[in-house]
């Protein structure tokens, strides 16, 4: 089994190679008084397609068409080509037209997003081992009113025993809105602690004001605090994992809708590409 | 403060649950007039063990009719029969080419065609587990009686079946089944009855009983099991192979089976899970000691082992043998070079069930040290030992302990799923969805181990328990590329797999029509059940859907037995 530090080392190698053919085609064909965007927008316009097919393998798990991982690999190693493919085909300038202005952003979204994407899996993936309970996404909700709805427990109970309102101010005033949805999403991707920690330092410093049962109950409730804090953790991941695609897979539908006009208009008007 | 009042309940006795509740004496004392029972000494039985109580709680009467299916090849059976009287056939062509499984009641794989693939996309239904009620019409070649859990297949025409394959008879006053029962081996050979016949079906426990209590009843049973069994293994065992046949023959008389752990370890490995305690090394039944010298080879036939070594006040396991595997030959090796007497270097311990044949050291020496010197038995022992090697040295310890604590050893297409790549992105999920009518066939969760996840997936056992009290044989092996598949069409329902499972891979679904409406039986009106898990997309082109869709390589199938396999995919 090939370790993926080897898969690494080859694609790069391939991958170099094959931009440097690019770059040399581009530059013969440029010397050569020939038109290079016209071989660079084609094999643009190709790679973009191969690009796009992988969703449509998503969508065919059930046939023989190689592995997704096999697939992955091509879409990483073909999308970085075509970044390079890209930059030779508008000669790095920036488009100045208002088609072409909407087409390259569009290309560079999509790029962006996967490479965004592609960071994302293999670090928050990662990230998801190291804190709170393994926990499928849709069941998220779930644990979060359970733990909501254990928190209002123990306050209700110290309201009734203790008579004591200084926990229930306490849970209206930061602890509800807390636990009513998930929070701190971004703090969670930056890993920081600070919200977690300036929640559980205010709880720690609430404890003067309560007798020894609300005490008893403050930890309890600090231990929640905690937990939540995992599960938000947990969310602001593997939400970000999931909808990252959102972004990326309409935005290549556009492309390829504002690619397909190009080429259309590009041939309408190049009255001397031949 | 009053004392808690005791509460008396009546302890769970060996025949608490008898193999049949239809038990009378008179059956009981005509089995005891007849042969081998009547020359069996009453007097070698004692205490609550009795001949009459192991013929009344271990066995129960079956009575056949014409055609009836007693066991078919491959099925995992805990029990073994005697004919009464009448007669059945067993099947004796070559694997693969004796009855078609659709007569067996199994279902045949059949690969969907590419355009049948390509219209999952559309034809899956929206609602979950529809069926297609014309598939439930039965096979005109297929026969059943009986119901519920007594549902019996039978074949419709015996005279057919008698020209066209190859039988042999077993009359009255044989047994069959008996080493598949005491071996925990796969039926080797289906059996049918022709015209009406009696049996006793003796379940394993009454029939260890009866052989150690009765000498001429072991010694045909033995002599059985070298002929049928033992030969056939040792044949296959690599350092072995260059044997002459007289060689073979001595090797075969000599040899010595035994069997260690718990038969039925299934189900109390399951209540251990839910009560939510491990058995521990301690708890396992001892088969050789670290720091014992050997005095012979021991060659795992069936089961699984836990290899373990001292650690401080504990035990540190440090891998596991399955069928196949050698244990202790590589210190014998080391001896024979060294001429001096080396220790062996862990403890082997039964995990469940485990049948294994001992060789002693002189049979070694003779057979396969001797044949090329020291030296050339170091080499000759390498390749042999590479192929069985259970040092799992590359494996972290503390995975290896996971595996084989809760079991998962057992797999041979275990869904293992690396937390540190998986994105939790379902892809797995939605593609074995899309492989079986949109209904998913596994849980993308379960017991983690640092970052490695055991997903709740059938993972088509070595040992699969679950195939054992199947009445029609539904669930079953696929005979010719390993996969635990249950057939649809004969499965009622019963739920004894899902019962048996120790993973709880098996789930009983109410099955629908398309419109949505809940499929019930036209007599008593309940809904009806079938069971349903993992097929390893039998049926699918390209083999597991789920793992095929990880983008990220993070799940993959792994088979337990390939330990070097497990290596590599930890150490990418």
């Amino acid at each position: 089994m090939k370790t993926f530090d080897s898969r690494r080392r080859r694609n790069i190698r391939i991958l170099a190679a094959v931009a440097l053919l690019l770059i040399a085609a581009d530059v013969i064909l440029s010397v050569s008084l020939r038109a290079p965007h016209v071989l660079s927008g084609w094999i643009l316009f190709s790679l973009v397609v191969l690009l796009a097919l992988y969703n449509v393998r998503k969508k065919l798990p059930f046939l023989p068409l190689g592995s997704s991982s096999a697939w992955l690999q091509v879409h990483i190693y073909a999308g970085l080509l075509a970044v390079l493919l890209f930059v030779l085909h508008v000669r790095w300038r920036i488009p100045n037209g208002v088609f072409e202005s909407i087409l390259a952003l569009l290309f560079v979204a999509v790029a962006a997003s996967g490479i965004v994407g592609l960071i994302m899996s293999r670090i928050f993936a990662r990230r998801l081992t190291t804190r709170g309970a393994e926990v499928i996404y849709e069941r998220i909700p779930v644990f979060q009113r359970r733990l909501h709805l254990e928190v209002e427990q123990l306050v209700m109970s110290c309201l009734a025993d203790a008579g004591s309102t200084a926990l229930s101010h306490l849970y209206l005033a930061r602890l509800k809105p807390f636990f009513e949805k998930p929070r701190n999403f971004w703090q969670h991707l930056m890993q920081s602690h600070r919200a977690r920690h300036r929640l559980l330092v205010e709880i720690e410093s609430h404890e003067r004001y309560l007798n020894d049962a609300e005490k008893k109950a403050m930890r309890e409730i600090a231990d929640r605090v905690r937990a939540k804090d995992d599960l938000d953790y947990q969310y602001a991941h593997q939400a970000s994992l999931k909808y990252w695609l959102f972004a990326h897979v309409p935005l290549t539908y556009a492309l390829l809708v504002f690619i397909v006009f190009h080429v259309v208009l590009v041939y309408a008007f190049s009255g001397d590409l031949n | 403060m009053p004392r808690p009042s005791a509460e008396s309940v009546r302890a769970v006795e060996r025949w608490s649950v008898p193999f049949s509740p239809k038990r009378s004496d008179e059956d009981i004392d005509r089995l005891l007039a007849i042969e081998p029972f009547s020359l069996i000494d009453e007097r070698k039985f004692s205490g609550r063990v009795t001949l009459r109580g192991i013929l009344k709680n271990d066995a129960r009467i079956v009575k056949c009719e014409d055609g009836d299916i007693l066991v078919r090849e491959g099925d995992w059976g805990n029990s073994a029969f005697f004919v009464i009287s009448g007669s059945v056939r067993v099947e004796i062509e070559p694997s693969g080419k004796g009855l078609p499984d659709e007569v067996l009641g199994r279902s045949k794989p059949k690969r969907k065609g590419l355009f049948q693939a390509i219209a999952q996309l559309w034809r899956n239904p929206s609602r979950p587990e529809v069926r297609d009620a014309a598939s439930y019409q039965i096979d005109p070649r297929l026969g059943t009686r009986g119901g519920g859990d007594r549902t019996r297949i039978y074949l419709q025409d015996v005279s057919v079946v008698l020209d066209k394959y190859r039988t042999a008879t077993i009359h009255a006053g044989q047994f069959f089944g008996e080493l598949s029962a005491l071996g925990r081996t796969p039926r080797t050979a289906t059996v049918f009855a022709v015209g009406k016949a009696e049996l006793l079906e003796i379940r394993w426990q009454g029939l260890r009983d009866l052989m150690r209590r009765d000498e001429s009843l072991q010694r045909r049973i033995d002599m059985v099991f070298r002929e049928r069994a033992l030969e056939s293994f040792l044949r296959d065992t690599p350092m072995f192979r260059h044997l002459s046949e007289e060689e073979m023959r001595r090797l075969v008389a000599e040899a010595q089976f035994q069997a260690y752990g718990q038969y039925d370890w299934a189900m109390p490995f399951k209540r251990l899970v839910q009560a939510g305690e491990a058995a521990g090394v301690e708890h396992e039944p001892l088969i050789e000691e670290e720091g014992h010298y050997p005095n012979g080879v021991l060659l795992v036939r069936s089961g699984l082992a836990r290899l373990s070594q001292r650690y401080h006040h504990g035990h540190r396991t440090v891998g596991y043998l399955t069928a196949g595997h050698v244990y202790g030959f590589e210190e014998l090796v080391e001896g024979w070079r060294s001429r001096a007497s080396v220790p062996l270097k862990y403890s082997l311990r039964a995990i469940g069930n485990v049948g294994v044949v001992f060789i002693a050291t002189p049979l070694i020496e003779a057979f396969v040290l001797k044949r090329s010197g020291p030296a050339g038995a170091g080499r000759r022992a390498r390749p042999a030992a590479a192929t069985s090697s259970p040092y799992t040295s590359r494996i972290e310890p503390d995975l290896v302990e996971f595996l084989v604590e809760n079991r998962f050893v057992n797999g041979t297409a275990t869904m293992l799923i690396d937390l540190d790549r998986c994105t939790r992105c379902d892809d797995c999920v939605r593609a074995c969805a899309a492989a079986h009518d949109n209904n998913p066939r596994f849980l993308r969760h379960g017991p983690v181990h640092d970052h490695i996840m055991v997903a709740n997936a059938c993972m088509h056992c070595q040992d699969p328990v679950c195939m054992i009290e199947c009445p029609t044989g539904a669930i079953h092996r696929d005979l010719h590329e390993g996969q635990v598949v249950i057939n649809d069409q004969t499965c009622i329902g019963c739920g004894a797999c899902a019962k048996n499972c120790p993973y709880d891979a098996i789930r009983m679904v109410e099955i629908r029509h398309a419109s949505g409406g809940f499929m019930c039986d036209e007599t008593t009106h309940a809904p009806i059940v079938k069971a349903t898990k993992c097929d390893l997309c039998v049926d699918q082109w390209g083999g597991p859907a789920c793992q095929r869709a990880c983008p990220h390589d993070a799940l993959v199938r792994m088979d337990m037995r390939k330990v070097q396999s497990l290596a590599n995919w930890q150490n990418r």
